[in-house]
């Protein structure tokens, strides 16, 4: 608990003063973890780390990035702090091309380091370095979720919050983003990974010895290694048995 | 057509270009249209005659003295100058006190619009309180047009002409090539994303409604010293201002000014085949025209 | 007494008018959440329709008809509906402030044709003996002020149950859904907008009949009776009793024009009489940072908004 970099305490949150869906969540998330967040639909995952990154207001609770309150401070303000944040959907600019995407994410950083960062990032995503002009509405589904991946990564960040980036992508491109999440989780890059594909989330968690939490109705119902959890017989009643939509368990 | 019909609808235009561009730049940054920007562009004419018959008087009347073919003294474009950042700091005030509330409570659009109509009729009878509803001229000089292939044009409007294309230009650069430009698109197409990309949005919307306030300053003088100086004059180009930011595509700089020479175009044409008196009716049929055809404008997308 | 009572029955009866403009503004706005930024506009297009059709022959314009003046205010209601119709129809699909740029750009336009068609407006000096109802009464003054206020009190009373019906009406409650429910109004797609078109008809025909009852309550019109400043006091009107009630339209133009009326005298007190323009221009100022002032502090106004009727709605669901 002493380790963690993110954590949150009896965080209250939602769109509507009077309608939290986030209902006293205490998360602490230890540095270079990979935690994947579950949960039915509509738990509130979404919008805890949406609360977390400041899109979502905070009505209750606390939210501290290496011990320092961050619930007041604004979205951008949270940015410099190392807090970066993929969107599920609209998380490129479409109408600015892949160079502009990466150049406004990179207008946080110290001048001299802009130009370098950017060139690492085209090292790492060579798909984006074959053609800066390019609009990012131009892109395929996968092209744009490595931009997104990639626009985020631009700030060196501490803590990654990726929201079902999976969503949409063909079964080929998740396995490929789902690996390129381990190998920058890897680098010391703690990841918080928001998912409905289970299977592949848990098991990109387990291949990095990341945990697992299961939201339901606004709360953690459920902690533990990404690996035991698979086996879980509340996991697989929930997420991994027949049936395709499940309700939260009473 | 005239060639005299289109250097009049060019230098008309070129006013009603500059104004649209504000007021497309605030409509694709702040997501309303703004009823007061007309108003903007009186507030910044009286600052600067204000300011100018100061100055004027002050040196001895030296800075009235006319500058070379010139109707004015170098008292009229120091005055202006600082007229842009009074209405600059006027736009940033009516935001704060008015739209920055509104939309930290979320409320609509509409909502927004309203006020900004309540704000416009304020404003606007301020003016008349102030200053009466008698109009102003910046210089009482007479000047001699200047005569070229069969058309003429004074001195002052071919500078006007110059400096509003000057200024379409420096500010369809700033939007394409500089970072603050960056962060406006950005801001444009998604501001929750803007501010999770690191983007201080707010601080994007003070620099927007400066910009669009320091343009709506320099159209207000131009049209002060072109034509006259009333408190209607925001009024009267508001409905020109809608149809040209609308027929450039909503958020383009380049289509703005191109959609405002047209409208003045059209008005000079109006004018000249069918009478003054209809001038105003230009616009509402451009508008009109727009809506039907293609509601996203000449440059604009049609997710707009 | 007398005096008083007429001046009284004067002062309600043109609330009256202006509570008919802001029932009507209340369908568009307080029932759809279409904004109509040209009122003055449609209030204009029914005040001189009904003009036309009222006032005896005339040599140097277009009619007058002479006919009487119950089929002036049903054509004011048709014109302006019409034109509502029109102006609706070619924004209701786009973007909510374009109808609101449309709207002004409407006013904007009578303004110019009421000024310049002089063949059929009579031009800036407008159209003068438009014949009163209760005429023959003319000679009894209280009589007369009596008869007249009653009518109004009459169109308003009877506006107002039919709009409460029409609001309880299955179309009322669709009305409502559009407005409240931006899923509902996706599921129901192109009808959502013919319901939004029938309800921006509706009020604008309920606008054309204010004019009318305006005009012939005055028994003149001119084209500056139908400035910005119409619409401007209409809204105010309107957000002051609150917005989607009906009572509250009705009291916030019996408040409004009221706090009006009596600011002209008070605030003409402050100054000389050479000053009485500006007098004027501050007035506008009042009202105008006034009707900012409730946007931001009492959004809801007065009154507030009745809501007894969206409980009842039967939860919408997307179609399959």
């Amino acid at each position: 608990m002493t380790d963690a970099v993110l954590a949150t305490r009896g965080l209250v949150a939602g769109y509507e003063p009077d309608l939290p869906i986030v209902r006293g969540v205490d998360l602490a998330v230890a540095r270079g973890d990979f935690l994947v967040l579950l949960g039915p639909n509509g738990a509130g995952k979404s919008t805890l780390v949406k609360a977390i990154t400041g899109l979502v207001s905070i009505h209750a609770g606390s939210v501290t990035l290496d011990g320092a309150e961050i619930s007041t401070s604004p979205i951008h303000e949270k940015v410099r702090h190392g807090l970066a944040f993929v969107p599920q959907t609209e998380n490129v600019f479409t109408t600015l091309s892949i160079e502009d995407n990466l150049r406004l994410a990179a207008q946080v950083l110290p001048r001299p380091g802009r130009a370098g960062r950017i060139a690492a990032l085209y090292a790492m995503f060579p798909d984006l370095a074959a053609r800066p002009r390019t609009r990012a509405g131009a892109l395929s589904g996968g092209q744009r979720q490595m931009l997104a991946v990639a626009r985020a990564l631009v700030v060196e960040p501490r803590v990654l919050i990726l929201d079902e980036p999976s969503a949409g992508l063909s079964p080929k491109v998740v396995t490929e983003v789902f690996a390129r999440l381990a190998a920058i989780n890897a680098t010391g890059v703690t990841t918080i990974l928001v998912e409905q594909n289970v299977r592949a989330a848990l098991a990109t968690a387990a291949s990095r010895s990341g945990r697992a939490a299961i939201l339901v109705e606004g709360r953690i119902a459920h902690e533990g290694p990404a690996a035991t959890l698979a086996d879980d017989p509340i996991v697989a009643e929930l997420y991994l048995g027949a049936r395709r939509e499940p309700e939260p368990a009473a | 057509m005239s060639p005299q019909i289109l250097v009049d609808g060019l230098i008309a235009g070129s006013m009603i270009g500059l104004g649209a561009i504000g007021v497309t730049l605030t409509y694709s940054i702040l997501r309303f249209a703004n009823f007061a920007h007309g108003d903007y562009l009186a507030w910044g004419a009286y600052f600067a005659l204000a300011l100018s018959g100061a100055l004027g008087s002050l040196a001895g009347g030296a800075l009235a003295a006319p500058i070379g073919p010139f109707s004015f003294g170098w008292s009229l474009p120091l005055a202006a100058l600082a007229a842009t950042a009074l209405t600059a700091g006027l736009a940033l005030l009516v935001d704060a006190l008015l739209f920055g509330p509104l939309r930290r409570r979320g409320s609509s659009v509409i909502i927004l619009v309203m006020a900004s109509f309540g704000a416009a009729l304020t404003l606007r009878s301020l003016l008349e309180f102030t200053f009466t509803s008698k109009p102003f001229y910046y210089t009482g000089e007479l000047q001699i047009a200047v005569r070229f292939a069969g058309m003429r044009a004074t001195p002052d409007q071919l500078l006007s002409l110059a400096v509003a294309l000057v200024l379409v230009i420096l500010v369809h650069l700033l939007l394409t090539r500089t970072a603050i430009g960056r962060e406006m698109r950005a801001v444009a197409e998604n501001p929750g994303l803007a501010g999770v990309a690191g983007v201080d949005v707010r601080r994007v919307v003070r620099t927007v409604w400066a910009l669009g306030a320091v343009l709506a300053c320099m159209a207000g003088v131009m049209a002060g010293l072109l034509i006259q100086i009333r408190p209607q004059m925001g009024l009267d180009l508001l409905l020109p201002l809608f149809a040209a930011a609308i027929l450039g595509g909503i958020g383009s700089v380049p289509g703005a000014m191109l959609a405002g020479l047209i409208v003045g175009v059209g008005e000079a044409a109006t004018v000249a085949v069918v009478g003054a008196q209809w001038r105003a009716a230009v616009a509402f049929v451009i508008l009109v025209a727009i809506l039907l055809l293609r509601p996203q404008g000449l440059f604009g997308r049609s997710d707009g | 007494m007398i005096d008083l009572f007429g001046y009284g029955a004067f002062f309600l009866s043109m609330a009256l008018t202006y509570a008919i403009i802001c029932l009507g503004l209340n369908v568009q706005w307080g029932q759809t959440g279409l904004f109509n930024v040209g009122v003055a506009g449609f209030v204009a297009i029914g005040a001189y329709a009904s003009a036309l059709l009222t006032t005896p022959d005339t040599p140097d314009r277009l009619g007058g008809f002479g006919l009487p003046i119950v089929a002036g205010w049903i054509g004011a209601a048709l014109a302006a509906g019409i034109a509502s119709f029109l102006v609706g129809a070619l924004t209701v699909r786009l973007r909510a402030d374009y109808l609101a740029i449309a709207t002004f750009g409407v006013a904007v336009m009578v303004q110019l044709c009421l000024l310049n068609l002089q063949g059929l407006t009579g031009g800036p000096f407008g159209i003068g003996f438009i014949p009163r109802p209760f005429a023959a009464t003319a000679t009894n003054p209280a009589l007369f002020a009596a008869l007249n206020l009653a009518l109004l009190l009459a169109v308003v009373a009877a506006l107002y149950l039919g709009l409460e019906r029409l609001l309880r009406s299955p179309w009322g409650r669709v009305l409502r859904a559009i407005r409240e429910d931006e899923t509902a109004a996706r599921a129901l797609g192109k009808n959502a907008d013919r319901f939004r078109l029938q309800a921006f008809a509706i009020g604008g025909a309920i606008m054309g009949l204010a004019g009318a009852a305006q005009g012939h309550f005055i028994g003149f019109i001119a084209p500056e009776n139908y400035q910005p400043m119409l619409t401007f006091q209409v809204w105010a009107m309107l957000i002051a009793g609150g917005s989607g009630n009906n009572r509250g339209a009705i009291l916030g133009a019996i408040v409004v024009w009221g706090l009006w009326a009596f600011s002209a005298p008070a605030i003409a007190a402050l100054f000389p009489p050479d000053q009485q323009a500006r007098a004027a221009a501050l007035r506008i100022v009042l009202i105008g940072v006034g009707l900012c002032a409730i946007l931001l502090i009492r959004p809801r106004g007065l009154l507030g908004e009745t809501r007894t009727v969206s409980r009842h709605l039967p939860k919408a669901k997307p179609k399959p």
